[in-house]
């Protein structure tokens, strides 16, 4: 994963239009850098306060794994926020999607990897289902995304307790659990990472270098504009919450597989820990903007921050404040960097004027 | 731009060496009072993070870790939950303690992360809860959890003689101590013919969601006489659900557990009495084992303790007193 792929051209000349090519790309360019900045600081402060125990690969390996589901889930939160939608369903999707492929596994019974198979092909399915109820009722129906996802995310979770009598339900088969859970492709490679990366991959070619791609930062941009030119909007918004659905319903999977558990009560936060994510790695939640990359290395710092406060012996309820504020200021100071790119100097100082003058 | 960049990096910086400078002040009480060249590095990982029932045996921990010349650094998650509590585990192997003195949050699903642990070298003590193979550590400590409902359905036999109909309010279906206590009053209820046994609704640990069920209960089942609440938040809820139905003088209610809020309830009268565990033993025999098994001595792989029952009669006698859970070291 390098930092040349990643460079959003597409964003560029979808979102600003007045902004020369070459400019943008060293712009953006310069933004990608700037949180992977943060992000090299935050694990250079760690590791000289704690060395010999941040820095290892017992521990790269522990936070590497800790983010690779959330990073499934953000390649398709991604798509939907730079549309300028939003999905808070995913973690229940998670969970309704793990409910179904364990009772599935446990219905055709084995361990091995015909079984897991399976039960890879039912969530991915049961995801997709919601992520296509979602996408026509946000772009048929004209129910505002918020309350459409809002909705699932009561929903699929009622089902899921529905199927299980709120009970977790725990049979993985061993493979899922040794091999994908916990296992390592080579050496001390986590499968889970693996895994992750491919779909970060392809969430990055999707977004930056296919049609499918360039249209989604069209619509987000405009989709007013996307309509007269010929788009079909519509279509495309139930694609795009689809595809959220499809990753959530994997990461349903791999979720079951690391926690042996369909963790019904534990996923309440994670479409917003996943928002956060995605905000922090420079995606605009007004849509038109955005980046896999960013996303990526936006769901780390929050888990970086954990880790090494942890290590550092900082207070529980303190970590949950500092998280917060992190968000908040990367997010702002992306804001007056965004809007002395877009306006010049004359928008400086009302970086929040000149961003939504720029969407309505 | 280089000047924006060093704004968000900057402000970072600030924000770190604040939390670290804090952090590392706070330490430097605890660290110094170890001593010696053997001063082990414990590690303690709550349940979750701001119950009285884990402070009190932080307290436990803390106190017999000073008089053992070790350190001892704790760690919690905000919500009982193995999702959570999974990333600190792992945060928390890394930094290479000794000894960990771990609460899992569910016996399958913290497994894998705490057989890590061993995998690292470090001594587990699992504390009040256990795993479905606890052979990873070294000792399991928990309270007697079964004959813990046993007492609690005594306890509503001698509140309410008359017999009726009886109701459980767990937390969530996994947690290896309040199964144990759920089957312990089940079981005493269904073996007493002049009590119907009404099951066990889930809270998630949540109050208000143990509030709606008790009372959800109350309007299904109105003459209910009597509820276990088989933790802390779940006797919260229940008493607060008690109270929106007004059914404070007919439905007698045991919580297991004796933190501050139950403690109030039992005052007020909304709960009548508490089956206390006792955390902070717990904690000083957790450090105990964690030191015998870093010394090369051998361990009790067992250990139960036993709890104390509190009502409004004992409440202020230095025995309840004792029992009750602490707020604060």
């Amino acid at each position: 994963m390098t930092l040349a792929d990643t460079t959003p051209t597409a964003a560029g000349t979808a979102a600003v239009e007045d902004v020369p090519a070459g400019r943008w790309q060293r712009i953006a360019r310069i933004q990608a850098l700037q949180i992977v900045l943060l992000l090299a600081v935050t694990v250079a402060i760690f590791t000289i306060l704690r060395p010999g125990t941040f820095l290892t690969p017992f521990n790269i390996r522990g936070i590497v794994q800790n983010t690779s589901i959330l990073a499934v889930l953000g390649v398709g939160m991604t798509f939907v926020i730079i549309t300028g939608g939003i999905d808070l369903s995913i973690g229940s999707v998670l969970v309704f999607s793990g409910v179904v492929a364990d009772k599935v596994m446990a219905a055709q019974g084995g361990q091995g990897w015909g079984t897991v198979l399976l039960g890879t092909l039912v969530a991915c399915g049961c995801g997709l289902g919601w992520g296509l109820l979602n996408g026509v009722l946000v772009a048929k129906a004209n129910v505002p995304p918020l309350i459409v996802t809002l909705g699932s995310l009561s929903a699929a979770l009622g089902f899921a307790q529905i199927l299980t009598k709120g009970l977790d339900l725990r049979d993985a088969p061993q493979t899922l659990v040794n091999k994908v859970g916990f296992g390592n492709i080579v050496g001390q490679v986590p499968t889970l990472a693996v895994v992750a990366g491919v779909v970060v991959l392809a969430g990055i070619v999707l977004l930056h270098r296919t049609r499918f791609g360039l249209h989604t930062y069209a619509i987000g941009s405009n989709a007013e504009a996307g309509r007269r030119v010929g788009l079909k909007v519509d279509r495309h918004l139930i694609k795009v919450y689809a595809l959220a659905g499809l990753l959530a319903g994997f990461a349903g999977i791999l979720n079951l597989g690391f926690f042996q558990s369909t963790t019904i009560g534990g996923q309440s936060n994670t479409a917003l820990n996943v928002i956060a994510g995605v905000a922090i790695g420079g995606t605009s939640l007004f849509g038109g903007v955005g980046s896999v990359f960013g996303t990526v290395i936006g769901l780390f710092i929050p888990i970086v921050l954990q880790n090494g406060f942890i290590q550092i012996n900082v207070q529980p309820f303190w970590q949950q404040v500092v998280v917060g504020a992190v968000l908040v200021t990367v997010v702002y100071v992306d804001q007056l960097r965004r809007a002395a790119a877009v306006g010049g100097r004359k928008h400086y100082r009302f970086p929040f004027l000149s961003h939504r003058g720029r969407r309505t | 731009m280089k000047r924006r960049t060093a704004m968000v990096v900057g402000s970072a910086l600030v924000a770190l060496t604040m939390t670290a400078a804090c952090s590392s002040s706070k330490n430097g009480g605890s660290s110094s009072s170890g001593g010696g060249s053997k001063a082990y590095k414990l590690a303690f990982i709550q349940g979750v993070a701001g119950d009285a029932f884990y402070i009190t045996m932080q307290c436990g921990i803390q106190a017999e870790a000073k008089t053992e010349g070790a350190t001892v650094t704790t760690q919690g998650a905000q919500k009982f939950d193995p999702t959570l509590q999974t990333p600190i585990l792992q945060s928390v192997i890394a930094s290479k303690p000794d000894a960990i003195l771990i609460a899992p949050t569910d016996v399958s699903a913290m497994q894998q992360p705490i057989a890590q642990a061993k995998a690292q070298g470090i001594k587990v003590v699992l504390v009040d809860t256990t795993l479905k193979d606890p052979s990873v550590a070294v000792s399991a400590i928990a309270s007697d959890n079964s004959g813990g409902g046993k007492a609690a359905f005594d306890a509503i036999k001698k509140l309410a003689p008359a017999g009726g109909k009886v109701l459980g309010v767990g937390v969530q279906p996994g947690i290896s101590t309040t199964d144990a206590r759920d089957k312990g009053f089940a079981d005493a209820a269904k073996a007493d013919s002049k009590y119907q046994y009404l099951g066990v609704q889930y809270s998630q640990n949540d109050p208000a969601k143990a509030a709606s069920i008790v009372s959800a209960a109350l309007q299904k089942d109105p003459d209910i006489v009597g509820i276990f609440a088989s933790n802390l938040f779940s006797a919260t809820g229940a008493a607060t659900g008690i109270r929106q139905a007004g059914k404070q003088n007919s439905v007698k209610i045991v919580g297991f557990d004796a933190g501050p809020d139950q403690v109030k309830a039992l005052q007020d009268g909304t709960v009548q009495a508490l089956i206390a565990q006792q955390p902070g033993t717990i904690g000083i025999d957790g450090v105990q084992q964690a030191i015998k098994a870093l010394k090369g001595e051998p361990t009790t792989p067992t250990i139960k303790t036993g709890f104390s029952i509190i009502t409004k009669d004992n409440l202020n006698s230095a025995e309840g007193k004792a029992a009750a859970y602490k707020a604060s070291c």
